[in-house]
Order: C-alpha cells, then structure tokens, then sequence
C-alpha cells in the first residue's frame, strides 16, 4: 500500500456550522483542518458588506471561529484552510493576524488567495443565459494550486474566497502525493467526500429501515456529532474516519451517498483542478468507523473556469405564516387559505403559493396524506413582490385574519426575502490570475 | 415494500438542479431499484412537484442510481415560495416513500392509495 500523503480533517461544512469538531480535530492530530464556509449564496451578503465597508466582506464568524481553533492548531502544527475569505480574502487574513496577536501567537502567517472576483471581466464569462439585471458579482472558482503554493511558501493559514471545496482539501495533499494526474483526482475525490462536514459521518443520514442494519444516531450522538477526517494515500487513494472516540458513523453508505451528493455526471465532475471521474470508485470497510475509498480517476484539466454570478432581481419574497390551533383547526386552516387566496387574487398563480404547514406545503403533492386531526397548523403565503409596499401587503392581508378570518388565527410570523439568483458562466484560465498577499502576527 | 426499505438516500441541489441519490443495500435491491425507477415512470410523478426533465445515472460499483433534475428549482434556493429555505433537503422522500409490488416489478400507482402523491 502507497505511503500516508496527509491526513486531512474537516472541520465545517457551512459558514453557520458548529465551531468545536475543528478543534476536536485538530487535537486529534490531523495535518490541516479545512473549514468549508461558503456556500453559492454566502457571498451576496458577503459582497454587500464590502460595498458598505472595504474592510469588512469575510465571514462575521471569523473570531468566533478561529479564536478556540488557533491556539490548539499552533501547538500541533495543524494547518488552517478555508474560504472564508469570502468577497474579502485580504481583509480575512488581516483580521486572522490580529487574532493570533491578541491570542499571544506570535509569527503566525496568514496567507490570503486573491484573484476569484472576476466582476471587472463580466464580458468575458459566457454566461449560460442572459443576466437579464445588473449583477451583484461574479466570481471564478479557483483551483488547488495557489492554496498549495502558499502551504508549500509556509503558510499556517491560506484564506480564501470562491475557491472549489474539494480544491480546499486538495491543495493541502498536492505536494506529498505522487506525480500524475490520477493521485491528484484521488485527492480532490476524497475532499469532496469531506467537504460538507458531518454530513458524512452521520449527520442528514437516515439508515434504511431493514434488519442488521445500525440504528439512526441517537439525540447524543447528533448533538456531539464528530467530523470526518481523511488519511490521504500518496495514490490519492484514503482511509476515511473520525477522531478517536467522536461519536458518528462512517460506513460504505455514508461514503456513497455523500460522494454523489451534488454531482450531475459521476462520470465527469468538473472541478477547477481536474474532471474527475467517480463511477470507478469503490468503498472498502477495514474497521469500526473507518472506510477505504479508491478508484476516483482523472478525465484531464476542465476547458474553463466554472464562474458563479449574482443577479439582483427587483423586489422581494414575502413568506409568512399564521397558526391555528385546537379542534377543528385542520377545517379553519383550509378556509382561512382559501380566504387569503381571495383576498391575494391580484397574484398570478406562479407567483404564489398558498399552502399548510403541517399538511404538505414541503413536499406538496408528493406528501404523505394526512391520517386523523393534527392538534395544529399553520397557514403558510409566500408570494413574489415588485417592491416593498406589495410585501407589506401580503404580510398585512395575513395579520388581517386575526381579525377578520376563521377563529382562532395566531402566532403569525413573516420574512421578506431578497430576490437572488445565481447564474452559472464559463470562463478561460488565463482570464483568472491568483495572487498570494500575506499577514503576519 | 418502499423504496426507502431497500436503499437510503439523499437531496442536494445546485443552481436551478435538484439531485437524488439512492444506495440500494444489496445487488437484488439494485436491480429491482434499476428496473422499476425508470425516467420515464418518475418524471410524471416528479411533475406534480417540480418541473423538467429526469436524467438517471446508474453507478453499479456503489449500487446507486443518481437522478438528475436540471430544471427542478427555477431560479435556485432564494427563489422558491416554500416557507422558509431548502425544502429540497426533503425531496429525497418523493422517492424513498414510493412503494414496489411485491413481485418487485413496478411501482405501485397513486391510484393503489400508498404512499405520496395519492
């Protein structure tokens, strides 16, 4: 068997995830934590920031993130590597330095990776249909190689922003594996296994029902979830599992189930580095809680860079909800839909939805029927608004059943929300210079 | 017997794609899952609650089939009128709550009473 390349944890899977499994992985004794903290969305707000304040734009989290993590990072020379850069790696990395100051780590050097916002180069994405409003952003997901280059310059910390999540775990493996494109492919394989965090060792997972199966995870167990971590072969193949003692549960059906998860083609996952191939893959169980993963292979560097952009659609999403509890509130919570739909009726159908929580409004006609009287529901009206005055009124049109609707309407609460769209786009490596600009505690 | 007796899943999305992946927990369970959750049987009941075509990928290493519906979530997670966001993270029961006939060689139909979309 090929020689250990890195072991590799990660350590969050969203920028609201739980801040202690990093640390638990971190003591475990892992070569780098990777903290995955930027979802499609997560910079719209990001790049909003930064408009108000050039140097703001990084994840607000960062202090509360890092401040348990950097000190026990620095006593086991773990390395740090995230995107939570986000529309301000620059900014992130300064910030990162000051909190290794303030927490008595001096020498701490910070790397950050510029060169994913490609707004000023809008013209040269091919987009895959007109923006058709202006764009709030546009960012090119950025490969492996400048986060490695900075590991490889001493980096203890490499922030980013839009950089592919297997490209975080990547680039930490680059430099210890062997020569060729297969081994790299292996290693963007298993962070992509590990990039959503706890969603591969237990967590969003639900064993079929059948005998000799494991039981679903207990409320402890989700609560003290361990994340995973990656024994990263110098082939790109890897060991998978969790730190010793973290509860959890790694198994072949984990492992496959999270390896397809957000993939179009198994057989051809664009990825910044490489377009891997999964459909070879194969998981092995060696032990309690531990998997060998091989078999990722390589279909060559993509053409393009895969360009995520924002578009700012006018108006808003109105969503509120409205109870109704007590007998019969299954009956009032169907009239009272119907009444706000009457009183609604300036809205196209494909502009609104009018539903029960408690009776279908997630899955709709693909829910389950009801079987006997619920104790409670609540009406639910989400509706497209052209400015802001339209969402008051649908929120208004809502409170108004407190009053003037069936018996009994309560607990009303709303949400207005922003119309954001991302549009994919395409454009040329070239097009895309990074840069490494360091920070020092 | 339901699908989700025999296979565990999961619903992701990207953009306007919505994405489910089923495991099934053995080489029977995977030949059944393949001969019966055909395209062209789930894109109708798919229908009746996000729009667009279903694409099907078999993996038979991992006993999976990956559905693909590029056009399931127009406008991506923000422009849903679900209450609140990511219903889809539930999506995967549109197919783990549909039943087999027990000689494994369809689906059952709405119109048998069982399950979603009844």
């Amino acid at each position: 068997m090929a020689d250990v390349a890195c072991v590799l944890g990660a350590g969050a899977g969203f920028a609201g995830d739980r801040i202690d499994p990093a640390v638990v992985l971190a003591r475990a004794g892992v070569d780098a934590v990777v903290l995955e903290c930027l979802a499609e969305r997560t910079l719209v707000p990001a790049l909003r920031a930064r408009r108000e304040h050039p140097q703001a734009g990084y994840d607000p989290r960062l202090v509360r993130r890092l401040t348990p993590l950097l000190p026990v990072a620095r006593e086991k020379g773990c390395r740090i590597v995230s995107n939570l850069g986000a529309a301000n790696p620059v900014a992130a990395a300064e910030r990162i330095a000051r909190l290794g100051r303030e927490l008595g780590l001096a020498g701490l050097k910070v790397a950050a990776i510029v060169g994913d916002d490609v707004s000023d180069r809008a013209l040269q994405v091919r987009w895959v249909r007109e923006p058709g409003a202006p764009l709030l952003g546009a960012h090119a997901y950025l490969g492996c190689h400048p986060l490695a280059d900075a590991l490889a310059q001493g980096a203890d910390v490499v922030v980013t922003g839009r950089v592919a999540d297997s490209a975080l775990f990547a680039a930490v493996a680059r430099d210890r594996l062997a020569p060729g494109q297969t081994a790299l492919a292996g290693a963007i394989g298993v962070g992509h296994l590990l990039e959503c965090g706890g969603q591969l060792t237990g967590g969003n997972y639900e064993p079929m029902a059948g005998a000799g199966l494991p039981p679903p995870l207990s409320a402890e167990q989700y609560a003290g979830l361990g994340y995973p971590l990656a024994r990263v072969m110098s082939d790109g193949s890897a060991e998978i599992g969790l730190p010793p003692g973290a509860p959890g549960m790694v198994d072949a059906l984990t492992c496959s189930l999270q390896l397809l998860y957000e993939v179009h083609d198994p057989s051809s996952y664009a990825t910044p580095d490489l377009v891997v191939d999964f459909s070879g893959v194969r998981f092995e169980t060696v032990g309690e809680n531990r998997v060998r993963m091989s078999g990722v292979r390589s279909k060559g560097p993509p053409p393009t860079l895969k360009v995520a952009g924002f578009v700012d659609r006018p108006g808003f999403i109105m969503d509120c909800e409205i109870a109704l509890a007590g007998a019969g509130a299954h009956e009032r919570a169907e009239v009272m839909a119907r009444a706000l739909r009457l009183r609604l009726g300036d809205w196209a159908d494909r502009d609104i939805a009018v539903d029960l929580v408690g009776a279908g409004s997630v899955l709709r006609a693909g829910s389950q029927p009801m079987r006997g009287p619920v104790p409670e529901l609540r009406v639910h009206v989400s509706a497209r608004c052209s400015d802001g005055e339209q969402a008051q009124i649908v929120e208004d049109e809502v409170y108004a059943m407190t009053l003037s609707g069936p018996a009994g309407g309560c607990s009303v609460r709303s949400e207005k929300r922003p119309r954001i769209e991302v549009l994919d786009g395409f454009i040329a490596h070239e097009q895309v210079p990074t840069q490494i600009v360091w920070s020092q505690s | 017997m339901r699908v989700g007796d025999i296979a565990a899943g999961r619903a992701g999305d990207k953009g306007d794609m919505l994405d489910l992946s089923l495991v099934a927990r053995d080489q029977a369970a995977y030949d059944m899952l393949c001969k019966v959750l055909t395209p062209e049987r789930l894109q109708p009941l798919m229908n009746r609650v996000v729009p667009g075509p279903v694409l099907r990928y078999e993996i038979p290493g991992l006993r999976a089939l990956k559905f693909v519906l590029p056009r399931a979530l127009p406008g991506g997670v923000y422009a849903s009128l679900h209450p609140g966001l990511h219903w889809q993270k539930a999506a995967i029961w549109l197919l783990l709550d549909l039943s087999i006939a027990d000689d494994g060689q369809r689906l059952l139909a709405p119109s048998d009473g069982l399950g979603p979309f009844t």
